[in-house]
Formats: structure tokens, C-alpha cells, sequence
């Protein structure tokens, strides 16, 4: 660890800050319990707050919840939409979690590939 | 189980948040002169008592009961670390006023895993809820660094709203904080 990568975390901190203002198109939920974070959850996360700063995409907050139930198929994040619809991927890596910003985030199409479980829809 | 010690501090700061804490201390000190690495989690959450905290360190024993709390293994598991790098665990616990964890280990020892990414536990930590202070404090022989989230949202809300640059942001200690912790390694020195 050194000194200048903790002060970039300042400047990086503070554009997350800016992103996460009002309420938004999508909102994505990473699971960061232990077998989450064991599994790699961090990066997971980090790619794609990386990802959709690079795209600037301004519609979407990233969040964090502790376990989620899925401890076998982590790392898991769950994509909410404003209007209810909610889609959960599992089995995930840093490649698989920019495909999910370039496709779902920013062009609105899910990757069925990657999804596990049934569509919620909103009632 | 963990390969960074920063995977460590996330997961015991998950837990912090999970018990509602509204400020998460987190101060990581590498001293190399006295070959020790000190990592504490410190938060205002509500606290364990006895018996809970006894089950929570008994690790694996209880994660199926309290998986829904996801608490149980993390705590073990830095444990686990630390006493197999040559160091301490321990946690103090107050219910309705807070939790400190505290590990030491041995900086040089073989065992003891790099500190990784500290970078992304912090902004993972602060996105995980923007309501929460996360603070953090590296150490070092001969450098320091103080972070809070929470003055950044106050440096935000000051300033034009939407436009920042980088070189906007500045390096702004707490000065009673900052002292406080050069106090407590101070007297540790003398101790060591």
C-alpha cells in the first residue's frame, strides 16, 4: 500500500459521491456478505463502478447487501429497475460484470446468458 | 481463506454496517520497525453481548444459524489470520454502544497476506451505504493518511454542485483525531 494510490481514493470517492445523487433508472445490488467478498465480490463491484464511470453512465447506483441466500453461485448481483423488474446474476467475474454494464446498464438489454432464476415482473 | 488483508476489513466492516453503525472507523497501522501490523475495525453499532459474542467467535459452528445476519465465519476468520501470523485477535463489545475488533500480526511474517487493495474495500464500504461515516487511518513508520467519507459529502454539498475537479480535493487531517491515534501508537512504543 502506498501513500499516492490511499489519495487517489479521495477523488475517486467524491465522483461516486456525485453519481449516487437522485434517484435513478437502475440500481445494482452486489453481495458482499463473506462468501461473496471470498468469492470475488470486490472486484466484481469495482468493475463496475470502474465501468460505469468510463461509460458515463449516470443512470445507475451501485449498492451493497450483506448474504443473499446464493452463497453457492457467488459472486451475485441483483440489477433493479425503476419499474420493479428485477434480474439476478450469478457466477460472476470482472469480464462478465462489463458485459452486464455494456448490455443491461447502458443499452438496456439483460444478458440471458448470464442471469439465473425467474423474471420478477412488476405487478 | 481470504488472500488480502483488505478482504478481511471489508468483511468485519459489512458487519459493523449490518448492526446499524452510523460511523465505521477502520485504521490500519504497518510498523515495520517493530515488525507489527495493526488493523482495527471500530464502529457505534449496536454491539454483541457475551453469549452472542461468544457464539459469533466460535466461526463456522454458528454461520448456518445467523447466515440471514451474515455474521459468524468473517470474525473467525481474521482470527484465524492473525494468530497464525504470529499476532492477536480481539474484540470488544458494548450492546447499544459499539464493537471493536482489533488483529496485530507479525509484518514480516511468511504467513501474513498482503494488504491488497485497501482502495477498493473503502469504496466499496461507502457505496454500500452513503448514510454511514466510513473513516479510515493508514499508518505507517513514515507516512500517514486520514480518509472520511462523510467530510466528503460536506466538501461536496459546499462547493458547486455537479462540477469538481481532481485537484479540488484537498488533504485535510483531523487534527484531534489524527493526534489522538499518534497518542495511543506513541504509547504503544513505549510499551513495545
Amino acid at each position: 500500500m502506498n501513500l499516492e494510490e490511499l489519495k487517489k481514493l479521495k477523488a475517486k470517492a467524491q465522483r461516486q459521491v456525485a453519481l449516487r445523487e437522485g434517484s435513478k433508472k437502475y440500481r445494482v445490488v452486489v453481495s458482499m456478505g463473506t462468501s461473496g467478498i471470498a468469492a470475488g465480490a470486490r472486484e466484481v463491484m469495482k468493475t463496475m463502478l470502474d465501468e460505469i464511470e468510463k461509460r458515463g453512465l449516470e443512470d445507475v447506483e451501485v449498492r451493497v447487501a450483506g448474504e443473499v441466500g446464493l452463497e453457492d453461485v457467488e459472486p451475485v448481483i441483483r440489477v433493479e429497475e425503476a419499474g420493479g423488474e428485477k434480474t439476478t446474476y450469478a457466477r460472476l467475474d470482472t469480464e462478465k460484470a462489463k458485459k452486464i454494464v455494456a448490455e443491461h446498464l447502458e443499452k438496456g438489454k439483460k444478458v440471458d446468458n448470464l442471469a439465473i432464476g425467474k423474471e420478477k415482473k412488476p405487478e | 481463506m481470504f488472500d488480502e488483508l483488505s478482504l478481511h476489513i471489508l468483511d468485519v466492516a459489512m458487519n459493523s454496517l449490518a448492526a446499524g453503525a452510523r460511523t465505521v472507523q477502520i485504521m490500519v497501522a504497518e510498523h515495520a520497525r517493530r515488525d507489527r501490523l495493526t488493523i482495527r475495525i471500530q464502529d457505534d453499532g449496536r454491539g454483541m453481548d457475551g453469549e452472542m459474542l461468544r457464539r459469533v467467535l466460535a466461526g463456522s459452528v454458528t454461520t448456518k444459524r445467523f447466515r440471514k445476519k451474515s455474521i459468524g465465519l468473517g470474525l473467525a476468520l481474521l482470527r484465524q489470520t492473525a494468530e497464525m501470523c504470529g499476532g492477536k485477535f480481539e474484540v470488544h463489545s458494548t450492546p447499544g454502544v459499539g464493537t471493536t475488533v482489533t488483529a496485530t500480526m507479525k509484518l514480516l511474517h511468511v504467513d501474513l497476506p498482503p494488504l491488497g487493495d485497501l482502495n477498493a474495500t473503502i469504496l466499496a464500504l461507502c457505496a454500500a451505504n452513503p448514510e454511514v461515516d466510513v473513516q479510515l487511518d493508514y499508518l505507517s513508520d513514515m507516512e500517514r493518511f486520514h480518509f472520511s467519507s462523510k467530510e466528503l459529502a460536506e466538501k461536496k454539498a459546499s462547493s458547486r454542485p455537479g462540477k469538481f475537479r481532481d485537484g479540488e480535493e484537498k488533504t485535510n487531517y483531523e487534527p484531534g483525531r489524527t493526534q489522538k491515534v499518534e497518542s495511543e501508537s506513541a504509547a504503544a512504543g513505549c510499551l513495545a
